[in-house]
């Protein structure tokens, strides 16, 4: 009895879909699994994955000629977006399935919500770093001396190069990185540049090198070292000075399934999907009521539990999007010396 | 306007066509739209100076001119025997070696360059036999440098080399060799004498070739280069996807294209004058 208006109104709306951005690859098959396919058994609206970059997304936009719906990414990129005043309005009220109070207050803005946490955390390899002799913190990475090896750090294209780790290791306090003192941050990258074996554009590239011990050192996001770690390749990380960084979600202004995008982000944050995608991914719910759904041992794993944010620091959205373009061209400068 | 010049504009026409309305036109729209934003000529030439004078541009150039045209030499050393052996190759040899050339040609560059990672790394096929035979006793640094771009690029655009230079090898006449040997000539003479000059055209055809088509590489130097190996596309990419500065992106675009351009006359001379020479 209760199923059968579902069923009627999936076939009654087959035709429905809602377009989204996502970043590919393997999240692609968990979100399939885990969010899509029970939101369509659910709603009968089809979700239909699709790639497209940050400028691809601009020209779109400034083209007037949007071909998707729902956009998954950064929040770096969320911000451009927004500011180039692309971006409807997340309609909070319209949620029935979540509750927007559930969601971390720093996670929830006007144009686009949070939906998981990942980190850049310091990763290291055990064959050479043995327990009780690895590096601890950003200084540690920074001596060359004591853990001797070749390192990796984000590339500028990335959007965001670890200019805040540079910063650690030099001794400034996580609370007062902001605004990020670019010289300074570049003056400490030079003295660790002989050190480093590569920038890593991509997260398949530096788990390739981590793997491939190309690199004995490193920054990583922690959900593409810890399923390497799983499968018994010899490395380890430090969640002390780990680097919290948002997904989000906004949908485009004049989006073709505005309303079902809306619905899907809805459906996205409860707190029973975000715990079974989220565990899946190894990256940490924004809707604070899934840890409580996660075992102990799972969620001490996810990066934005109450435990990672006690060690780690979330980056100001707004300086790097202010100074992008800046240090873009520092780097450019200093890349090329 | 006689008739087989018509007939010539129509057949050519769809290409002209395509190449406009795919080609030209996105980029004229890119570049135009691009530095409208800048406002007015005053601004787009100030603007211009200061980007086009830039540390990073110039640095940025000379790395590429430099990686292209250690590439196209390699490509040539390697190639020009390759071609040879392809000239005088028939039945299966023949076929075997075109395959060899040209097959990883049609692989995706992904594929192609983790296939390099397995070869030049650290833990790679090279350094472990290098190691295990005692040759070396620290495993060398094949790629994340230099060494590993010029590898990647040359492996890419050696096809476009061989190919080439195949064409200029196969329209030499025999006969002219012939009469070399005949008349005493030793090897070495015939080939510096006789086979080098009439082959000499393909030589500068396939070099421009490979360096026009090098200097606007970007993912094998970004898969296989090291921290410096920053090519022009590296910079152009960066200034659409991360500072969202067209304008900028359009001005590193039109140098670009200018180098390439300018390449590209004298390729039309080259080939022009081949042209020549069978007509």
């Amino acid at each position: 009895m209760l199923t059968a208006p579902f069923v009627l109104r999936g076939t009654a709306q087959s035709s429905e879909q809602v377009i989204v951005r996502t970043t590919g690859g393997r999240y692609d098959d968990v979100m399939r699994r885990q969010v899509y396919d029970p939101f369509t058994e659910l709603t009968g609206i089809t979700v239909i994955p699709v790639a497209a970059t940050i400028a691809k997304m601009l020209t779109m936009a400034r083209a007037r000629n949007v071909e998707l719906d729902l956009i998954d990414a950064a929040i770096g990129p969320l911000v451009t977006l927004q500011r180039e005043g692309v971006l409807a309005p997340i309609d909070y009220g319209s949620w029935k399935w979540s509750k927007p109070d559930d969601v971390m207050v720093d996670y929830r803005q006007d144009k686009h919500v949070g939906h998981y946490v990942y980190a850049s955390v310091l990763a290291y390899n055990t064959n050479s770093f043995p327990d009780g002799q690895h590096p601890q913190n950003w200084s540690d990475f920074w001596n060359s001396e004591k853990f001797a090896g070749p390192r990796m750090l984000a590339d500028m294209a990335t959007g965001h190069p670890n200019l805040e780790f540079a910063l650690l290791a030099d001794g400034v306090p996580m609370d007062q990185l902001y605004p990020l003192d670019i010289k300074r941050a570049f003056e400490a990258m030079s003295r660790l540049r002989p050190h480093i074996r590569k920038f890593w554009d991509t997260g398949a590239l530096s788990s390739q090198m981590m793997l491939d011990q190309e690199v004995l050192l490193g920054s990583i996001w922690n959900g593409r070292v810890q399923p390497l770690i799983d499968q018994g390749v010899p490395l380890g990380f430090v969640w002390n000075q780990h680097m919290q960084q948002l997904q989000s979600l906004g949908v485009f202004e004049g989006a073709p399934n505005a309303k079902n995008a809306q619905m899907l982000i809805d459906f996205m944050l409860q707190p029973e999907v975000q715990a079974r995608y989220s565990a899946d991914l190894q990256y940490g719910p924004t809707n604070q009521k899934a840890f409580g759904i996660l075992t102990a041992e799972q969620a001490a794993q996810l990066p934005g539990s109450p435990a990672s944010r006690a060690v780690g620091f979330l980056p100001n959205i707004d300086w790097w999007e202010d100074n992008r373009e800046l240090v873009n061209r520092e780097w450019s400068n200093w890349i090329l010396q | 306007m006689p008739l087989y010049r018509i007939s010539q504009w129509a057949l050519i026409a769809p290409a002209l066509v395509l190449v406009i309305a795919l080609f030209m036109m996105p980029i004229a729209w890119f570049v135009g739209a691009s530095l409208a934003e800048l406002g007015s000529i005053d601004a787009i030439w100030s603007e211009a100076k200061s980007v086009l004078g830039s540390r990073a541009i110039l640095g940025a150039i000379w790395t590429t001119n430099v990686i292209a045209l250690v590439v196209t030499i390699s490509a040539l050393i390697i190639g020009y025997p390759l071609s040879y052996a392809l000239s005088r190759a028939k039945g299966l040899a023949f076929s075997l070696i075109l395959i060899c050339i040209v097959v990883p040609y049609f692989t995706s560059v992904v594929v192609r360059t983790y296939a390099w990672m397995v070869i030049l790394g650290r833990n790679g096929i090279v350094n472990q036999v290098l190691l295990s035979t005692g040759l070396i006793n620290e495993p060398l640094n094949l790629m994340y440098n230099r060494l590993g771009v010029v590898i990647g690029m040359t492996y890419v655009l050696l096809p476009y080399m061989v190919l080439t230079l195949f064409g200029a090898m196969k329209a030499v006449d025999s006969r002219l060799l012939q009469a070399a040997e005949g008349m005493g000539a030793r090897p070495l003479t015939i080939f510096a004498k006789v086979f080098l000059p009439l082959t000499l055209h393909g030589v500068m055809a396939g070099s421009l070739i490979v360096f026009i088509l090098a200097i606007g590489f970007f993912i094998t130097p970004a898969l296989m280069g090291g921290t410096g190996d920053i090519m022009m596309a590296t910079l152009i990419e960066r200034e659409i996807e991360v500072s969202q500065n067209w304008p900028v992106a359009a001005l590193m675009t039109i140098a670009l294209l200018a180098i390439t351009l300018t390449l590209y006359a004298l390729y039309g001379r080259f080939a022009d004058r081949s042209g020549e020479r069978f007509v």
